[in-house]
């Protein structure tokens, strides 16, 4: 702030002065000069140094509590202040406050950003040094100690005499568990009737050792009076499955809550402060006793063979139908488990007994009576279809599971179910649960998956997408490519097409080169009429191109009256004059060597390539 | 050995019955002109014979209601390399039945990654998700849309319009004369490799860069930071889709439906590619 004055202030005093000798009036100056005067104070006023400080306003607390951390910035507003990350720490910002004072004519500004700090253990932490950039200057604070006790239960005495507020009690029904078990522990919360209201209840910490929590659920609060004090109590069920055998361990579980208790010392009337009291919040802490518990294994002795891992107590009900099928026909068995237990993980044991029936995956529904999920009925739909038309019954279904009451294997056993099966051909495979069986109108959720795939399909590859394999992609330039080479061609020859003289000396290029070859082939079979002939014929052609003229019209004569005003060298002028002159001979002297008729052919190809850089 | 893939086997063949002095150029171009072509676009397709019987096996396992031996039967063909819509289709059955709905997703995801309009692939994903509870991913329409087309499908729809365009190009060159006739016809098939090129960036931008995250745990606890000790953001169920922002070790940084960002460490999610 102090910076901004000295930075800012003096272009506007200097800009007051010009108005001064302006003559506006003796006010505007002193009203100018009052300024000046200000802003020479703000500035010859020290500024006070920047500082930055970190403080908890609890050094010490109960898991479930929280404190407050403060940074307090002295000096300056800082743009950006983090979250410290402590593990174990759960901080989050509470809110931003600014405190202007002025102490002997010295300004004081104190930026305090506020953050709640809530355990999630016990443990002595330590919320380490912070550095913030204010005002260009690089602070630090000092690092700061947390120590967070575990809550500890309250003894049978507090809870006695009445003086324990809240408290929570944890128990166990059965002492003897077995592993695979599942049961519910019972967690009661005790309130004294001088609580007024509560809320925000948060477990801060559930561990178990040798159980896996499930669902939890709040049962009827009731009101119990311990000592001369009168307690509403919470219950809440918890359902626990046990994992393991041997000593296992429950709790304790601790949590925090807020509690509304009447405020002390309002003043007033007594009468009126019962009926009106408005009460003070107060955050608790809560703990159990730990519980430890012994957990068998099931029994060894007397396991039914098909026992496959249910425990509880159960009640079985079966159905098949239809019972009059042809071989291959689907018939639905409805096996209906009901009772107390961990539903969710029955499944149907293996009935040896059914080998003449093909068996498919079977479905099944869970409904639960209570809110635990532990009370109920599971509903399996097994689909089997009769292999032979000798099969006259369903033979007897049986489930077998560990009762833990009575610690016995318990047997349930539906007779066998009469069936009458037809013999036929061709057997369709039956349909499970398929989306068509929707209506067109209505369509029905399906209750389970389709069926698996009865064939493997085409194979691929893991690999990457083709768009990414650069074959692919180069692969992708061969159109490009090959369209790029056609509109070469097309403008090739429509250039062609509109130049006749170009057409004319790629078409004498081409009648050169195969002229040479025929020269060669007469130079070998020393043919030296031919011979003369085509190179006569050849030099006409050639002739004829350059000078844009009839091949037919080319005679020695060109020579002289055309080649020459054209600036032909005079040695080039020369070769042609010979070659000329030994296709005349050649009509009086025909016969020659091919020694000699070779050396003609690298005369004229030198006279064509010094002729092709004529210019006509 | 059972070979479905008779191009490579036509490659075989020759190289057998040709021996040196029956070597020509034009043979030996023609040969590995093909064998190139093969390697460019099809990059080795040669699996054990017995897949099939494997698969079948699984099947079998699978219909006697062991999930859990027919489940590792299918993970077995699939660490061979080989795949197919039916191999992922199968597994995200067993998976299912073993009560795993994070890895029955995930693997009707993959068989929907090869076969996007397998309606049983469809169907039995679209249960699993009405299974999970919780914050997950939804899918907006144009997404759906994108989906009809694997990016192999929407690449080489690409491809051949793009080919299309260039010949037709070409035979305009070719042949001037049916310029005007083709003018029509060039036009229409531009503006397919247009649109198909432009559905091939978008569906390639979101395979790319939007993986997907599906937690594989029964509850997993996403994280202010990629770290074991951070602060819970938010839990996520089992089976629950959640974009992929960020990766840091073996962490992933997803979103949840509602704005929410946490950390979910590796081994509790298996991500995929954006479909």
């Amino acid at each position: 702030m102090v910076l901004k004055l000295k930075v800012f202030g003096i272009p506007r005093l200097r800009g007051k002065g010009s108005l001064h000798r302006s003559g506006r009036g003796w006010n505007l100056a002193r009203v100018v000069a009052g300024f000046c005067l200000l802003l020479f104070w703000a500035v010859v006023t020290p500024a006070r140094a920047a500082s930055f400080t970190a403080s908890l306003d609890n050094d010490t607390l109960t898991l479930g509590q929280s404190v407050t951390l403060s940074l307090a910035f002295e000096g300056g507003s800082p743009q950006n202040v983090p979250a410290p990350n402590v593990p174990g720490l759960q901080i989050n910002q509470a809110g931003t406050s600014q405190n202007v004072s002025w102490v002997n004519g010295a300004m004081n500004s104190t930026v305090t950003v506020a953050f709640s700090v809530t355990p999630q253990r016990a443990g002595d932490f330590v919320i380490p040094a912070m550095t913030i950039d204010l005002n260009g200057q690089r602070l630090t604070s000092q690092p700061l100690q947390l120590r967070v006790v575990q809550p500890s239960a309250a003894s049978a005495a507090q809870v006695e005499s009445g003086s324990q507020v809240a408290f929570m009690k944890l128990t166990l029904p059965a002492s003897r568990i077995y592993a695979g078990e599942t049961t519910a522990a019972n967690l009661e919360i005790y309130l004294r009737d001088d609580v007024q209201n509560f809320g925000n209840l948060q477990f801060t910490s559930t561990p178990v050792d040798g159980f896996v929590l499930g669902k939890n659920a709040s049962g009827q609060r009731y009101r119990k009076q311990i000592g001369n004090r009168v307690y509403t109590v919470i219950p809440i069920s918890i359902a626990l499955t046990v994992t393991k055998t041997g000593n296992l361990s429950l709790g304790p579980f601790t949590a925090s809550m807020v509690i509304v208790l009447p405020a002390q010392n309002q003043g007033g009337d007594a009468f009126f402060n019962q009926f009106f009291n408005p009460g003070q919040q107060k955050q608790i802490t809560l703990a159990t006793d730990e519980i430890n518990v012994e957990s068998s294994p099931l029994p060894a002795q007397n396991a039914p063979p098909n026992f496959n891992g249910a425990i509880g107590q159960y009640t079985m009900a079966v159905g098949a139908g239809p019972t009059n099928v042809t071989v291959g026909d689907p018939i639905t068995v409805r096996i209906q488990i009901s009772g107390r237990g961990d539903l969710g993980s029955l499944t149907l044991p293996n009935q040896s007994a059914w080998h003449d029936f093909t068996l498919y995956p079977p479905t099944s529904r869970v409904e639960t009576t209570d809110p635990l999920g532990l009370q109920g009925t599971k509903t399996f739909e097994q689909i089997i279809a009769p292999q032979n038309p000798d099969v006259r019954e369903l033979p007897p279904f049986s489930f077998c599971y560990f009762d833990p009451d009575t610690g016995s294997y318990q047997t349930l056993t539906q007779p066998a179910v009469a069936l009458a099966v037809r013999s036929v051909g061709a057997t369709p495979a039956p349909t499970i649960v398929t989306s068509q069986t929707a209506g067109p109108q209505t369509p029905a959720r399906p209750e389970d998956i389709l069926p698996i795939k009865d064939h493997l399909g085409v194979l691929d590859q893991t690999g990457p997408p083709l768009v990414t394999r650069p074959g692919f992609l180069v692969l992708q330039t061969a159109p490009v490519l090959a369209w790029l080479a056609v509109v070469v061609w097309r403008k090739r020859t429509h250039r062609l097409a509109n130049n006749p003289r170009l057409r004319r000396q790629r078409q004498v290029g081409r009648l050169i080169r195969e002229g040479l070859n025929e020269l060669r082939q007469f130079a070998t079979a020393n043919q030296s009429d031919e011979f003369f002939a085509t190179l006569f014929r050849l030099l006409q052609e050639q002739l004829g191109e350059r000078l844009d003229s009839p091949a037919s019209s080319i005679t020695e004569a060109v020579i002289e009256e055309r080649l020459a005003p054209l600036g032909a060298p005079e040695p080039l002028l020369n070769q042609l004059r010979d070659l000329f002159q030994l296709c005349n001979q050649a009509r009086y002297a025909p016969i020659r060597g091919s020694a000699e008729l070779n050396s003609v052919i690298g005369q004229f190809e030198k006279v064509v390539r010094e002729l092709r850089e004529l210019t006509a | 050995m059972k070979n479905n893939f008779p191009y490579l086997a036509c490659g075989r063949r020759r190289k057998k019955s040709l021996n040196h002095s029956q070597f020509k150029p034009r043979y030996l171009g023609s040969y590995w002109i093909l064998s190139l072509l093969s390697a460019l676009v099809f990059t080795g397709k040669v699996f054990a014979a017995d897949l099939p019987a494997d698969f079948n096996a699984a099947n079998k396992l699978y219909a006697e209601g062991k999930f859990a031996a027919a489940a590792a039967a299918y993970e077995k063909i699939l660490q061979t390399g080989a795949v197919s819509p039916a191999l992922w289709f199968n597994y995200g059955n067993a998976e299912f039945k073993l009560g795993r709905p994070g890895r029955a997703i995930a693997a009707y995801r993959q068989a929907e990654l090869l076969a996007p309009r397998d309606d049983e692939v469809r169907a039995n994903l679209d249960f699993v998700r009405n299974q999970v509870t919780g914050p997950t991913l939804h899918e907006s329409r144009w997404q759906d849309w994108l989906g009809t087309l694997s990016l192999n499908e929407w690449t080489m729809l690409a491809a051949v319009t793009f080919w299309l365009t260039f010949m037709l190009l070409a035979l305009r060159q070719i042949q001037p004369a049916w310029s005007p006739r083709l003018r029509g016809l060039t036009l229409g098939v531009f503006v397919l490799t247009i649109l198909s090129c432009g559905g091939l960036g978008v569906a390639a931008t979101i395979h790319f860069s939007k993986p997907v995250a599906v937690v594989i745990e029964a509850e997993a606890t996403a994280r202010s930071g990629p770290f074991a000790e951070a602060q819970d953001a938010f839990k996520a169920q089992n089976g629950a889709e959640l974009p992929v922002l960020d990766h840091r070790d073996n962490w992933f940084q997803v979103a949840d439906g509602s704005g929410r960002i946490g950390w979910l460490p590796a081994r509790q999610v298996e991500v995929l590619p954006g479909a």
